[in-house]
C-alpha cells in the first residue's frame, strides 16, 4: 500500500469533499481516502499493484475537480549563525529571495532559522547556504527534530562562546575603563600608578589603552566583519552601527596617539579607546544575556524534543534487543516496561497498561491501553508491560508532528510584526544619516569642536537599537506558542495567535465538543403494536454501517441488550437527515423530522412524545418501517464536565457563545440552557455550518469555530479562527488554526487568554522598543544638552542599548508565568448574570 | 574559536606584561614628555642666553628672570647641594610689602638676607625640594642642559606637562613649580615662576597685593586629574 497526498481545486463545500471521497473509495485497490476541505487535499492510501495514481487523478477529474500537479516545491529550514538584529534577518531574506527558484523565504531572528520554499530543480540548498555565507553569516548544518541534541549543543556552545568573549573583553575593558576614568574623577581618590600619569607619560598612557583595547576589538571582530560587509552591500545592520561608532572612536584615538608620539601631548585628553572597548564589552554582555533569554523562549520546544527516548527494546527472534531509536522500523514489535517511555507511535499487540500521555496532551489522568489501542511516542508507560507494533517512526510520529507544528508556528510572523519589520528595514540607514547630520551640525555649532561632535556621532550610532525592534514580536510568539504547547494548545502561527485575541463570538459544535460525543440510548418509544426491543434491533442493524455517533449509539444500545444484529441488504446514508436500509425485504428509515417529512411519514402518533424528549435535551430519532412510523429512539449525549465552566469563562471575557448543531431546536435549546449558550444555531446541516459562521461574520463579528476538525472542516476554515478540539489527528491539525490536544473545553478560554496575553506582551515590547529609540536617539543627539541638560556618554548609550534588548526579552519571558485556566473558573449564576447585564448595557 | 580566543588572550597578556616591564624600567623612547622637555629646555637656555649662570652657592645652575626678581636653580650634583636640588630664589620684598611675617613661613620656604643679585634686594625667599643625594656623573663637563637631563633621567616624576598652558614644568614640591613653554614661538608665557599661595597666605600675605606677582586660578592636573587651583604667578614673555 502506498500513501499519497494530492492537492484538489474546485471544491466549494464539504459536500464536494465527500463526493470526491466517495468517488475515490469506489476505485478498486483503494485502502483509504479522505479529503480535507480546509487544506484542499486528498489523502489516499492505495495498492500500487491494483491501481495507479493517474487513475485516481482521472476519477477526480471526471467528477469536475482538478488535481493540481505537484509544483515540485520543497521546504527547507536552514539554521543560521551570526545574525544580530532584525536588519540581518531582512538582509538574508533579500539575499535568499533573490535566488532563482526560491519561492518564499522567511528568516526568523529569534529562532535563527531561514524557512525557505524552493524548487529543487532550480536551486540547491548548497547554493542558498553559499549565499548566506557570502553575506557574512554562517549557514549551519540543517538539523531535523531528531537531531535536537546537536541543535541544543550548538546553541549552548554559541552561548558559551559569547560568555567567553564577554569575559575576555571585560578582563581588558575594566582596567581600560579604570585608567581612563580615574584621572577624570576629581571627587574620589582612587589609587593610580604615577608611571601612567597621562600628563607626565602621555604616550605610555595612550599605548597602554591601545594595547588593552586590541583584544576587546579582537573578540568583537564579528561586529566589524559583518557590519562593514553589510555596509558595503548597502544594507547596514546593528553591527554596522557598532562598527562605525567604535571604529570612529578607535581611529580618532590612534590619530591622537600619533599626535602624542610626535609631541602633541594635549591629544592625551582626546583618547576614546575606553569608549570603544566598553561599548563592545557591553554589547557582548547584552548579546550573551539575549542569547540566554532567547534560549529560554524556545524551552518549550526543547522540552518536547527531549521527551522521546533514545532507544527502544524490540523483540527479534524471540529475544529482546535494545536498539537506537533511529533503527526502529515500521512493523517492529517493541516491548515497553513499566516506567519506560513509548519510543514510537504504534498499536498495542499484547498486554495491558496505563499510559501517561500528559506530556503530549496535558491530560494528567493516565489512559488505559489494551490490545488494539494506539500508543504515542514519548508517553510514559506506568503500570504493565506491553508490546506494540511500530506504525509511525521518525518525523511521522505525533510528537514529531507536534514539534514541527510548534516550530512552524514559532517561525511564523504575526501581522503585528509587519510594522516592526518595515521600520527595521529603514532604521539603520536612517540612524547613520541622523548621526552624520547631527555630528556635522554640532561640529559647526560648537565652533569646530571635533571631539564634541564625535561624542554625539558615536552616541547616536551606539544607542540606536534595531535588535529590540526585531525581537519584540517573535520572542513573544515563541514563548506564547511554546506555553500553549506545554498546555496541550497547539497554535499554528503568529497570525492565528494574533487573530484569536480579537474573537468576540465563539461557535461550538455540539456533539463531541460541548458534549462527550458518546451518546447513549435513553428511550425507545413505539407506536401501537410494535415491540421496543424489536425496533431497537432493526434500527441498530440498519445503523450498523453508519459512522454517525447517533447511529453508533443505537448499535451500542442493541449490543447492551444482547440483541443480535440482522443482515442488511442495502444501506444509504442521507447526509443531515439519517439513513435508509433494506433488511429482510423491509425498508427502514431512521432519522430526523426532515427525513420523515420528505418521505411523507405521518408522525402525529408520537409528536408529543418527541417534543417532550427534545425539551429534555434528548435527540429523538424517528424510525419508520415500510413507510409507516414504528417508533422513536431517543439518544442523549453527556455534557462534558468542563463545558459549563468554559462557557462561563468566555462570558467573563465578554465573548458571545453560540452552539451549532443538526439537532432540532427544542433539543438544542434544552442543551443550550444547561450550559448557558447565548445563541443557538439548530437544525443546521453539516454543509451549512460554514454559512452560519459566515452570517455571524457578516454581522461584523470575529468568529471562532470550535469543532472536532473533520466534520466541521468547512466551518473551521470559514471562521476567523478554527479550533479543533480533542484530536491529534493529521486532518484536525491541518484544518484548524488552533489544535487543542485534550477534549477539555477549558482550553478554549485558555487559548483566547493566551492570545490576549501574548498580543499585549508584543504591544508592550514594541512600545518599549520604539519608545527607547524615540527617546534615546534625541538624548544622544544632544537635545537635552542644547537646553542645559547633560550630554550622553557613548558608554552609557551602549549600556542602554544592550539593556533595551534584554528588557524586551525579559518582558517576553514573563509570558512563561502564564497559567492555564483549567477548572479555576467558578461556575455560578453570577457569571452569567454579570455577562447578561454587560451585554444589555 | 576557543583556541583563537585563548591565543588572542595570551598574546595580549604577554604584550601587556612586556609593556609594563618596559614602562616600569623607564623605556626612554616612550617617555615623550621627558625627551621632548630636554629639547624644549635646551631651546629655553638658548633663548635666555646669559641669564643662565653657574650658581656655586647652591651647587648648580641659575636661570634668572628677565627682571632678575626670581631665579630657577637646579643642582649639578645632588650629593653636594647644600639645601635643595631644584628651587626658586625670589625677591622677598614684594611679599613683605604685602604683609609677609617671615617667622610664620613653613620649613620648605627659607627667608634670608644676603648679597643683592641683579634686580633682587637683599631679602630673599628660597622655595625648593631635595631630590636625592646621588653623586651625579657626566660624560664630559657638566653643563646646564646636562644637569637638567640628569633630573629627567633620575627623577623623571618631577617633570610634567601642563596641557592648559602647553608648558613643561619642574615640580618643586608643595605645588610650587618652574614652567616653560613647550614651543616659545606659540606661547606668550615663555617662563613662569609658580608658587602655591597657601603658605604665604598663612604667613600673612595679601596675595592680591604682591607686587610683580599675579594671583589666579589655574587649570592644572593633580595626579593626572584636572583641577583648578589658586596660584601666584610670575610669567615672562622672552620675545
Amino acid at each position: 500500500m502506498e500513501n499519497q497526498v494530492l492537492s484538489i481545486r474546485g471544491m466549494t463545500c464539504a459536500a464536494c469533499a465527500q463526493r470526491i471521497e466517495r468517488t475515490v473509495r469506489k476505485l478498486s485497490g483503494i485502502g483509504q481516502a479522505s479529503v480535507n476541505f480546509a487544506s484542499e487535499k486528498l489523502f489516499v492510501e492505495y495498492d500500487t499493484a491494483a491501481l495507479e495514481l493517474p487513475t485516481i487523478k482521472e476519477a477526480v477529474h471526471k467528477i469536475g475537480y482538478e488535481v493540481v500537479e505537484s509544483t515540485n516545491k520543497a521546504n527547507v529550514t536552514i539554521p543560521i549563525g551570526g545574525m544580530t538584529c532584525a536588519a540581518c534577518a531582512q538582509r538574508l531574506e533579500k539575499v535568499i529571495g533573490k535566488l532563482d527558484g526560491v519561492t518564499n523565504v522567511s528568516v526568523n531572528l529569534a529562532t535563527e532559522k531561514a524557512a525557505v520554499i524552493y524548487e529543487p530543480k532550480k536551486v540547491r540548498v548548497s547554493v542558498m547556504k553559499n549565499a548566506i555565507e557570502k553575506s557574512g553569516y554562517k549557514a549551519l548544518e540543517i538539523v531535523g527534530s531528531d537531531a535536537a541534541d546537536e541543535d541544543r549543543a550548538r546553541k549552548q556552545k554559541e552561548l558559551r562562546t559569547l560568555w567567553t568573549k564577554f569575559a575576555i573583553s571585560a578582563v581588558f575593558s575594566l582596567p581600560l575603563l579604570y585608567i581612563a576614568m580615574v584621572p577624570m574623577l576629581t571627587w574620589v581618590q582612587l589609587p593610580f600608578p604615577a608611571g601612567l600619569d597621562p600628563m607626565a607619560y602621555p604616550l605610555i598612557y595612550a599605548l597602554l589603552e591601545l594595547i588593552l583595547v586590541i583584544p576587546v576589538i579582537g573578540v568583537g571582530y564579528k561586529f566589524y566583519t559583518v557590519g562593514f560587509k553589510a555596509l558595503i552591500q548597502r544594507s547596514p545592520n546593528m553591527d554596522s552601527l557598532i562598527a562605525i561608532g567604535t571604529s570612529a572612536a578607535v581611529l580618532y584615538s590612534i590619530w591622537n596617539t600619533w599626535q602624542i608620539a610626535t609631541g602633541g601631548f594635549g591629544a592625551v585628553e582626546a583618547l576614546y579607546f575606553e569608549t570603544a572597548g566598553v561599548i563592545i564589552t557591553l554589547i557582548l554582555l547584552g548579546k550573551s544575556l539575549e542569547a540566554a533569554s532567547k534560549g529560554r523562549t524556545s524551552e518549550a520546544i526543547k522540552k518536547l524534543m527531549g521527551l522521546a527516548p533514545k532507544t527502544a527494546i524490540i523483540t527479534q527472534d524471540g529475544a529482546e534487543k535494545e536498539i537506537p531509536i533511529e533503527e526502529v522500523e515500521i512493523g517492529d514489535v517493541i516491548v515497553v516496561k513499566p516506567g519506560a517511555k513509548i519510543p514510537v507511535d504504534g498499536t498495542v499487540v499484547d498486554g495491558h497498561t496505563s499510559v501517561d500521555e500528559s506530556m503530549l496532551t496535558g491530560e494528567s489522568m493516565p489512559v488505559d491501553k489494551k490490545t488494539g489501542d494506539a500508543v504515542y511516542a514519548a508517553s510514559l508507560n506506568t503500570t504493565g508491560t506491553v508490546q506494540f507494533r511500530a506504525e509511525k517512526i521518525g518525523s511521522d510520529t505525533a510528537l514529531a508532528q507536534i514539534i514541527k507544528l510548534v516550530e512552524d508556528a514559532q517561525g511564523s510572523k504575526a501581522p503585528i510584526a509587519q510594522m516592526a519589520d518595515i521600520v527595521s528595514g529603514y532604521f539603520v540607514p536612517i540612524v547613520c544619516a541622523i548621526a552624520l547630520a547631527v555630528g556635522i551640525a554640532w561640529y559647526f555649532g560648537s565652533g569646530g569642536d571635533i571631539e564634541f561632535a564625535l561624542t554625539i556621532f558615536i552616541s547616536i550610532l551606539v544607542i540606536a537599537c534595531p535588535c529590540a525592534l526585531g525581537l519584540a514580536t517573535p520572542t513573544a510568539i515563541m514563548v506564547g506558542t511554546g506555553k500553549g504547547a506545554e498546555n496541550g494548545i497547539l497554535i499554528k502561527g503568529g497570525e492565528a495567535l494574533e487573530t484569536a485575541h480579537k474573537i468576540n463570538t465563539i461557535v461550538f459544535d455540539k456533539t463531541g465538543t460541548i458534549t462527550e460525543g458518546k451518546p447513549t440510548v435513553t428511550d425507545v418509544l413505539t407506536t401501537e403494536g410494535a415491540d421496543a426491543d424489536n425496533l431497537l434491533q432493526i434500527t441498530a442493524s440498519a445503523e450498523k454501517k453508519s459512522e454517525h455517533p447517533l447511529g453508533q449509539a443505537i448499535v451500542l444500545g442493541a449490543q447492551d441488550k444482547s440483541l443480535e444484529l440482522l443482515k442488511v441488504d442495502r444501506f444509504d446514508s442521507i447526509t443531515g437527515r439519517g439513513i435508509e436500509a433494506q433488511i429482510g425485504g423491509k425498508t427502514i428509515l431512521a432519522g430526523n423530522h426532515k427525513l420523515m417529512d420528505e418521505r411523507n411519514i405521518v408522525l402525529t402518533a408520537l409528536e408529543t412524545d418527541s417534543d417532550k424528549l427534545a425539551e429534555e435535551g434528548k435527540t429523538p430519532m424517528y424510525v419508520a418501517i415500510d413507510g409507516r412510523l414504528a417508533g422513536i429512539i431517543a439518544v442523549a449525549d453527556v455534557m462534558k464536565a468542563s463545558s459549563k465552566a468554559a462557557i462561563a469563562s468566555l462570558h467573563n471575557m465578554g465573548i458571545e457563545v453560540a452552539m451549532i448543531t443538526g439537532d432540532n431546536k427544542k433539543t438544542a435549546a434544552a442543551i443550550a440552557k444547561q450550559v448557558r449558550i447565548d445563541r443557538i444555531l439548530a437544525e443546521v446541516l453539516p454543509q451549512d455550518k460554514s454559512n452560519e459562521v459566515k452570517k455571524l461574520q457578516q454581522e461584523g463579528r470575529k468568529v471562532a469555530m470550535v469543532g472536532d476538525g473533520i466534520n466541521d472542516a468547512p466551518a473551521l476554515a470559514q471562521a476567523d479562527i478554527g479550533i479543533a478540539i480533542g484530536s491529534g489527528t493529521d486532518v484536525a491539525m491541518e484544518s484548524a488554526d488552533i489544535v487543542l490536544m485534550r477534549s477539555d473545553l477549558m482550553d478554549v478560554p485558555t487559548a483566547i487568554n493566551l492570545s490576549k496575553r501574548t498580543i499585549r506582551n508584543i504591544k508592550q515590547n514594541l512600545f518599549w522598543a520604539f519608545g527607547y529609540n524615540v527617546v534615546g536617539i534625541p538624548i544622544a543627539a544632544g537635545v537635552l544638552y542644547l537646553f542645559g541638560g547633560p550630554l550622553l556618554n557613548p558608554i552609557f548609550a551602549a549600556a542602554a542599548m544592550s539593556l533595551s534588548s534584554v528588557s524586551v526579552l525579559t518582558n517576553a519571558l514573563r509570558l512563561k508565568r502564564f497559567k492555564a485556566a483549567h477548572n479555576n473558573v467558578p461556575v455560578n449564576s453570577s457569571n452569567f448574570t454579570e455577562y447578561e447585564e454587560r451585554k444589555a448595557a | 574559536m576557543k583556541k583563537k580566543l585563548i591565543s588572542v588572550l595570551l598574546i595580549c597578556a604577554a604584550a601587556i606584561v612586556a609593556f609594563s616591564f618596559s614602562a616600569c624600567s623607564g623605556l626612554k623612547s616612550l617617555d615623550v614628555v621627558g625627551k621632548e622637555s630636554i629639547t624644549s629646555f635646551s631651546a629655553l637656555l638658548d633663548a635666555v642666553g646669559d641669564k643662565v649662570t653657574p650658581d656655586d652657592t647652591n651647587g648648580g645652575w641659575s636661570l634668572s628672570a628677565p627682571d632678575d626678581t626670581a631665579r630657577f636653580i637646579w643642582s649639578k650634583d645632588y650629593g653636594k647641594s647644600p639645601l635643595h636640588d631644584v628651587m626658586l630664589e625670589l625677591d622677598a620684598q614684594p611679599f613683605i610689602g604685602a604683609g609677609l611675617d617671615t617667622s610664620k613661613l613653613p620649613d620648605n620656604i627659607v627667608f634670608y638676607e644676603g648679597d643683592t643679585m641683579g634686580g633682587m634686594g637683599s631679602k630673599m625667599l628660597m622655595v625648593g625640594t631635595k631630590l636625592g643625594n646621588d653623586e651625579l656623573k657626566y660624560s664630559g663637563n657638566p653643563t646646564p642642559l646636562a644637569s637638567y637631563e640628569q633630573i629627567v633621567s633620575k627623577y623623571r616624576d618631577v617633570i610634567s606637562y601642563h596641557a592648559a598652558l602647553d608648558h613643561y614644568g619642574v615640580n618643586l614640591g608643595d605645588g610650587n613649580l618652574f614652567e616653560w613653554a613647550k614651543d616659545m614661538s606659540k606661547n606668550d608665557k615663555d617662563i613662569v615662576f609658580v608658587l602655591n599661595p597657601q603658605a604665604f597666605i598663612d604667613a600673612g600675605v595679601n596675595v592680591n597685593a604682591v607686587e610683580g606677582w599675579a594671583f589666579a586660578k589655574v587649570p592644572v592636573d593633580v595626579d593626572g586629574k584636572p583641577a583648578e587651583v589658586d596660584k601666584l604667578l610670575k610669567p615672562f614673555d622672552l620675545k
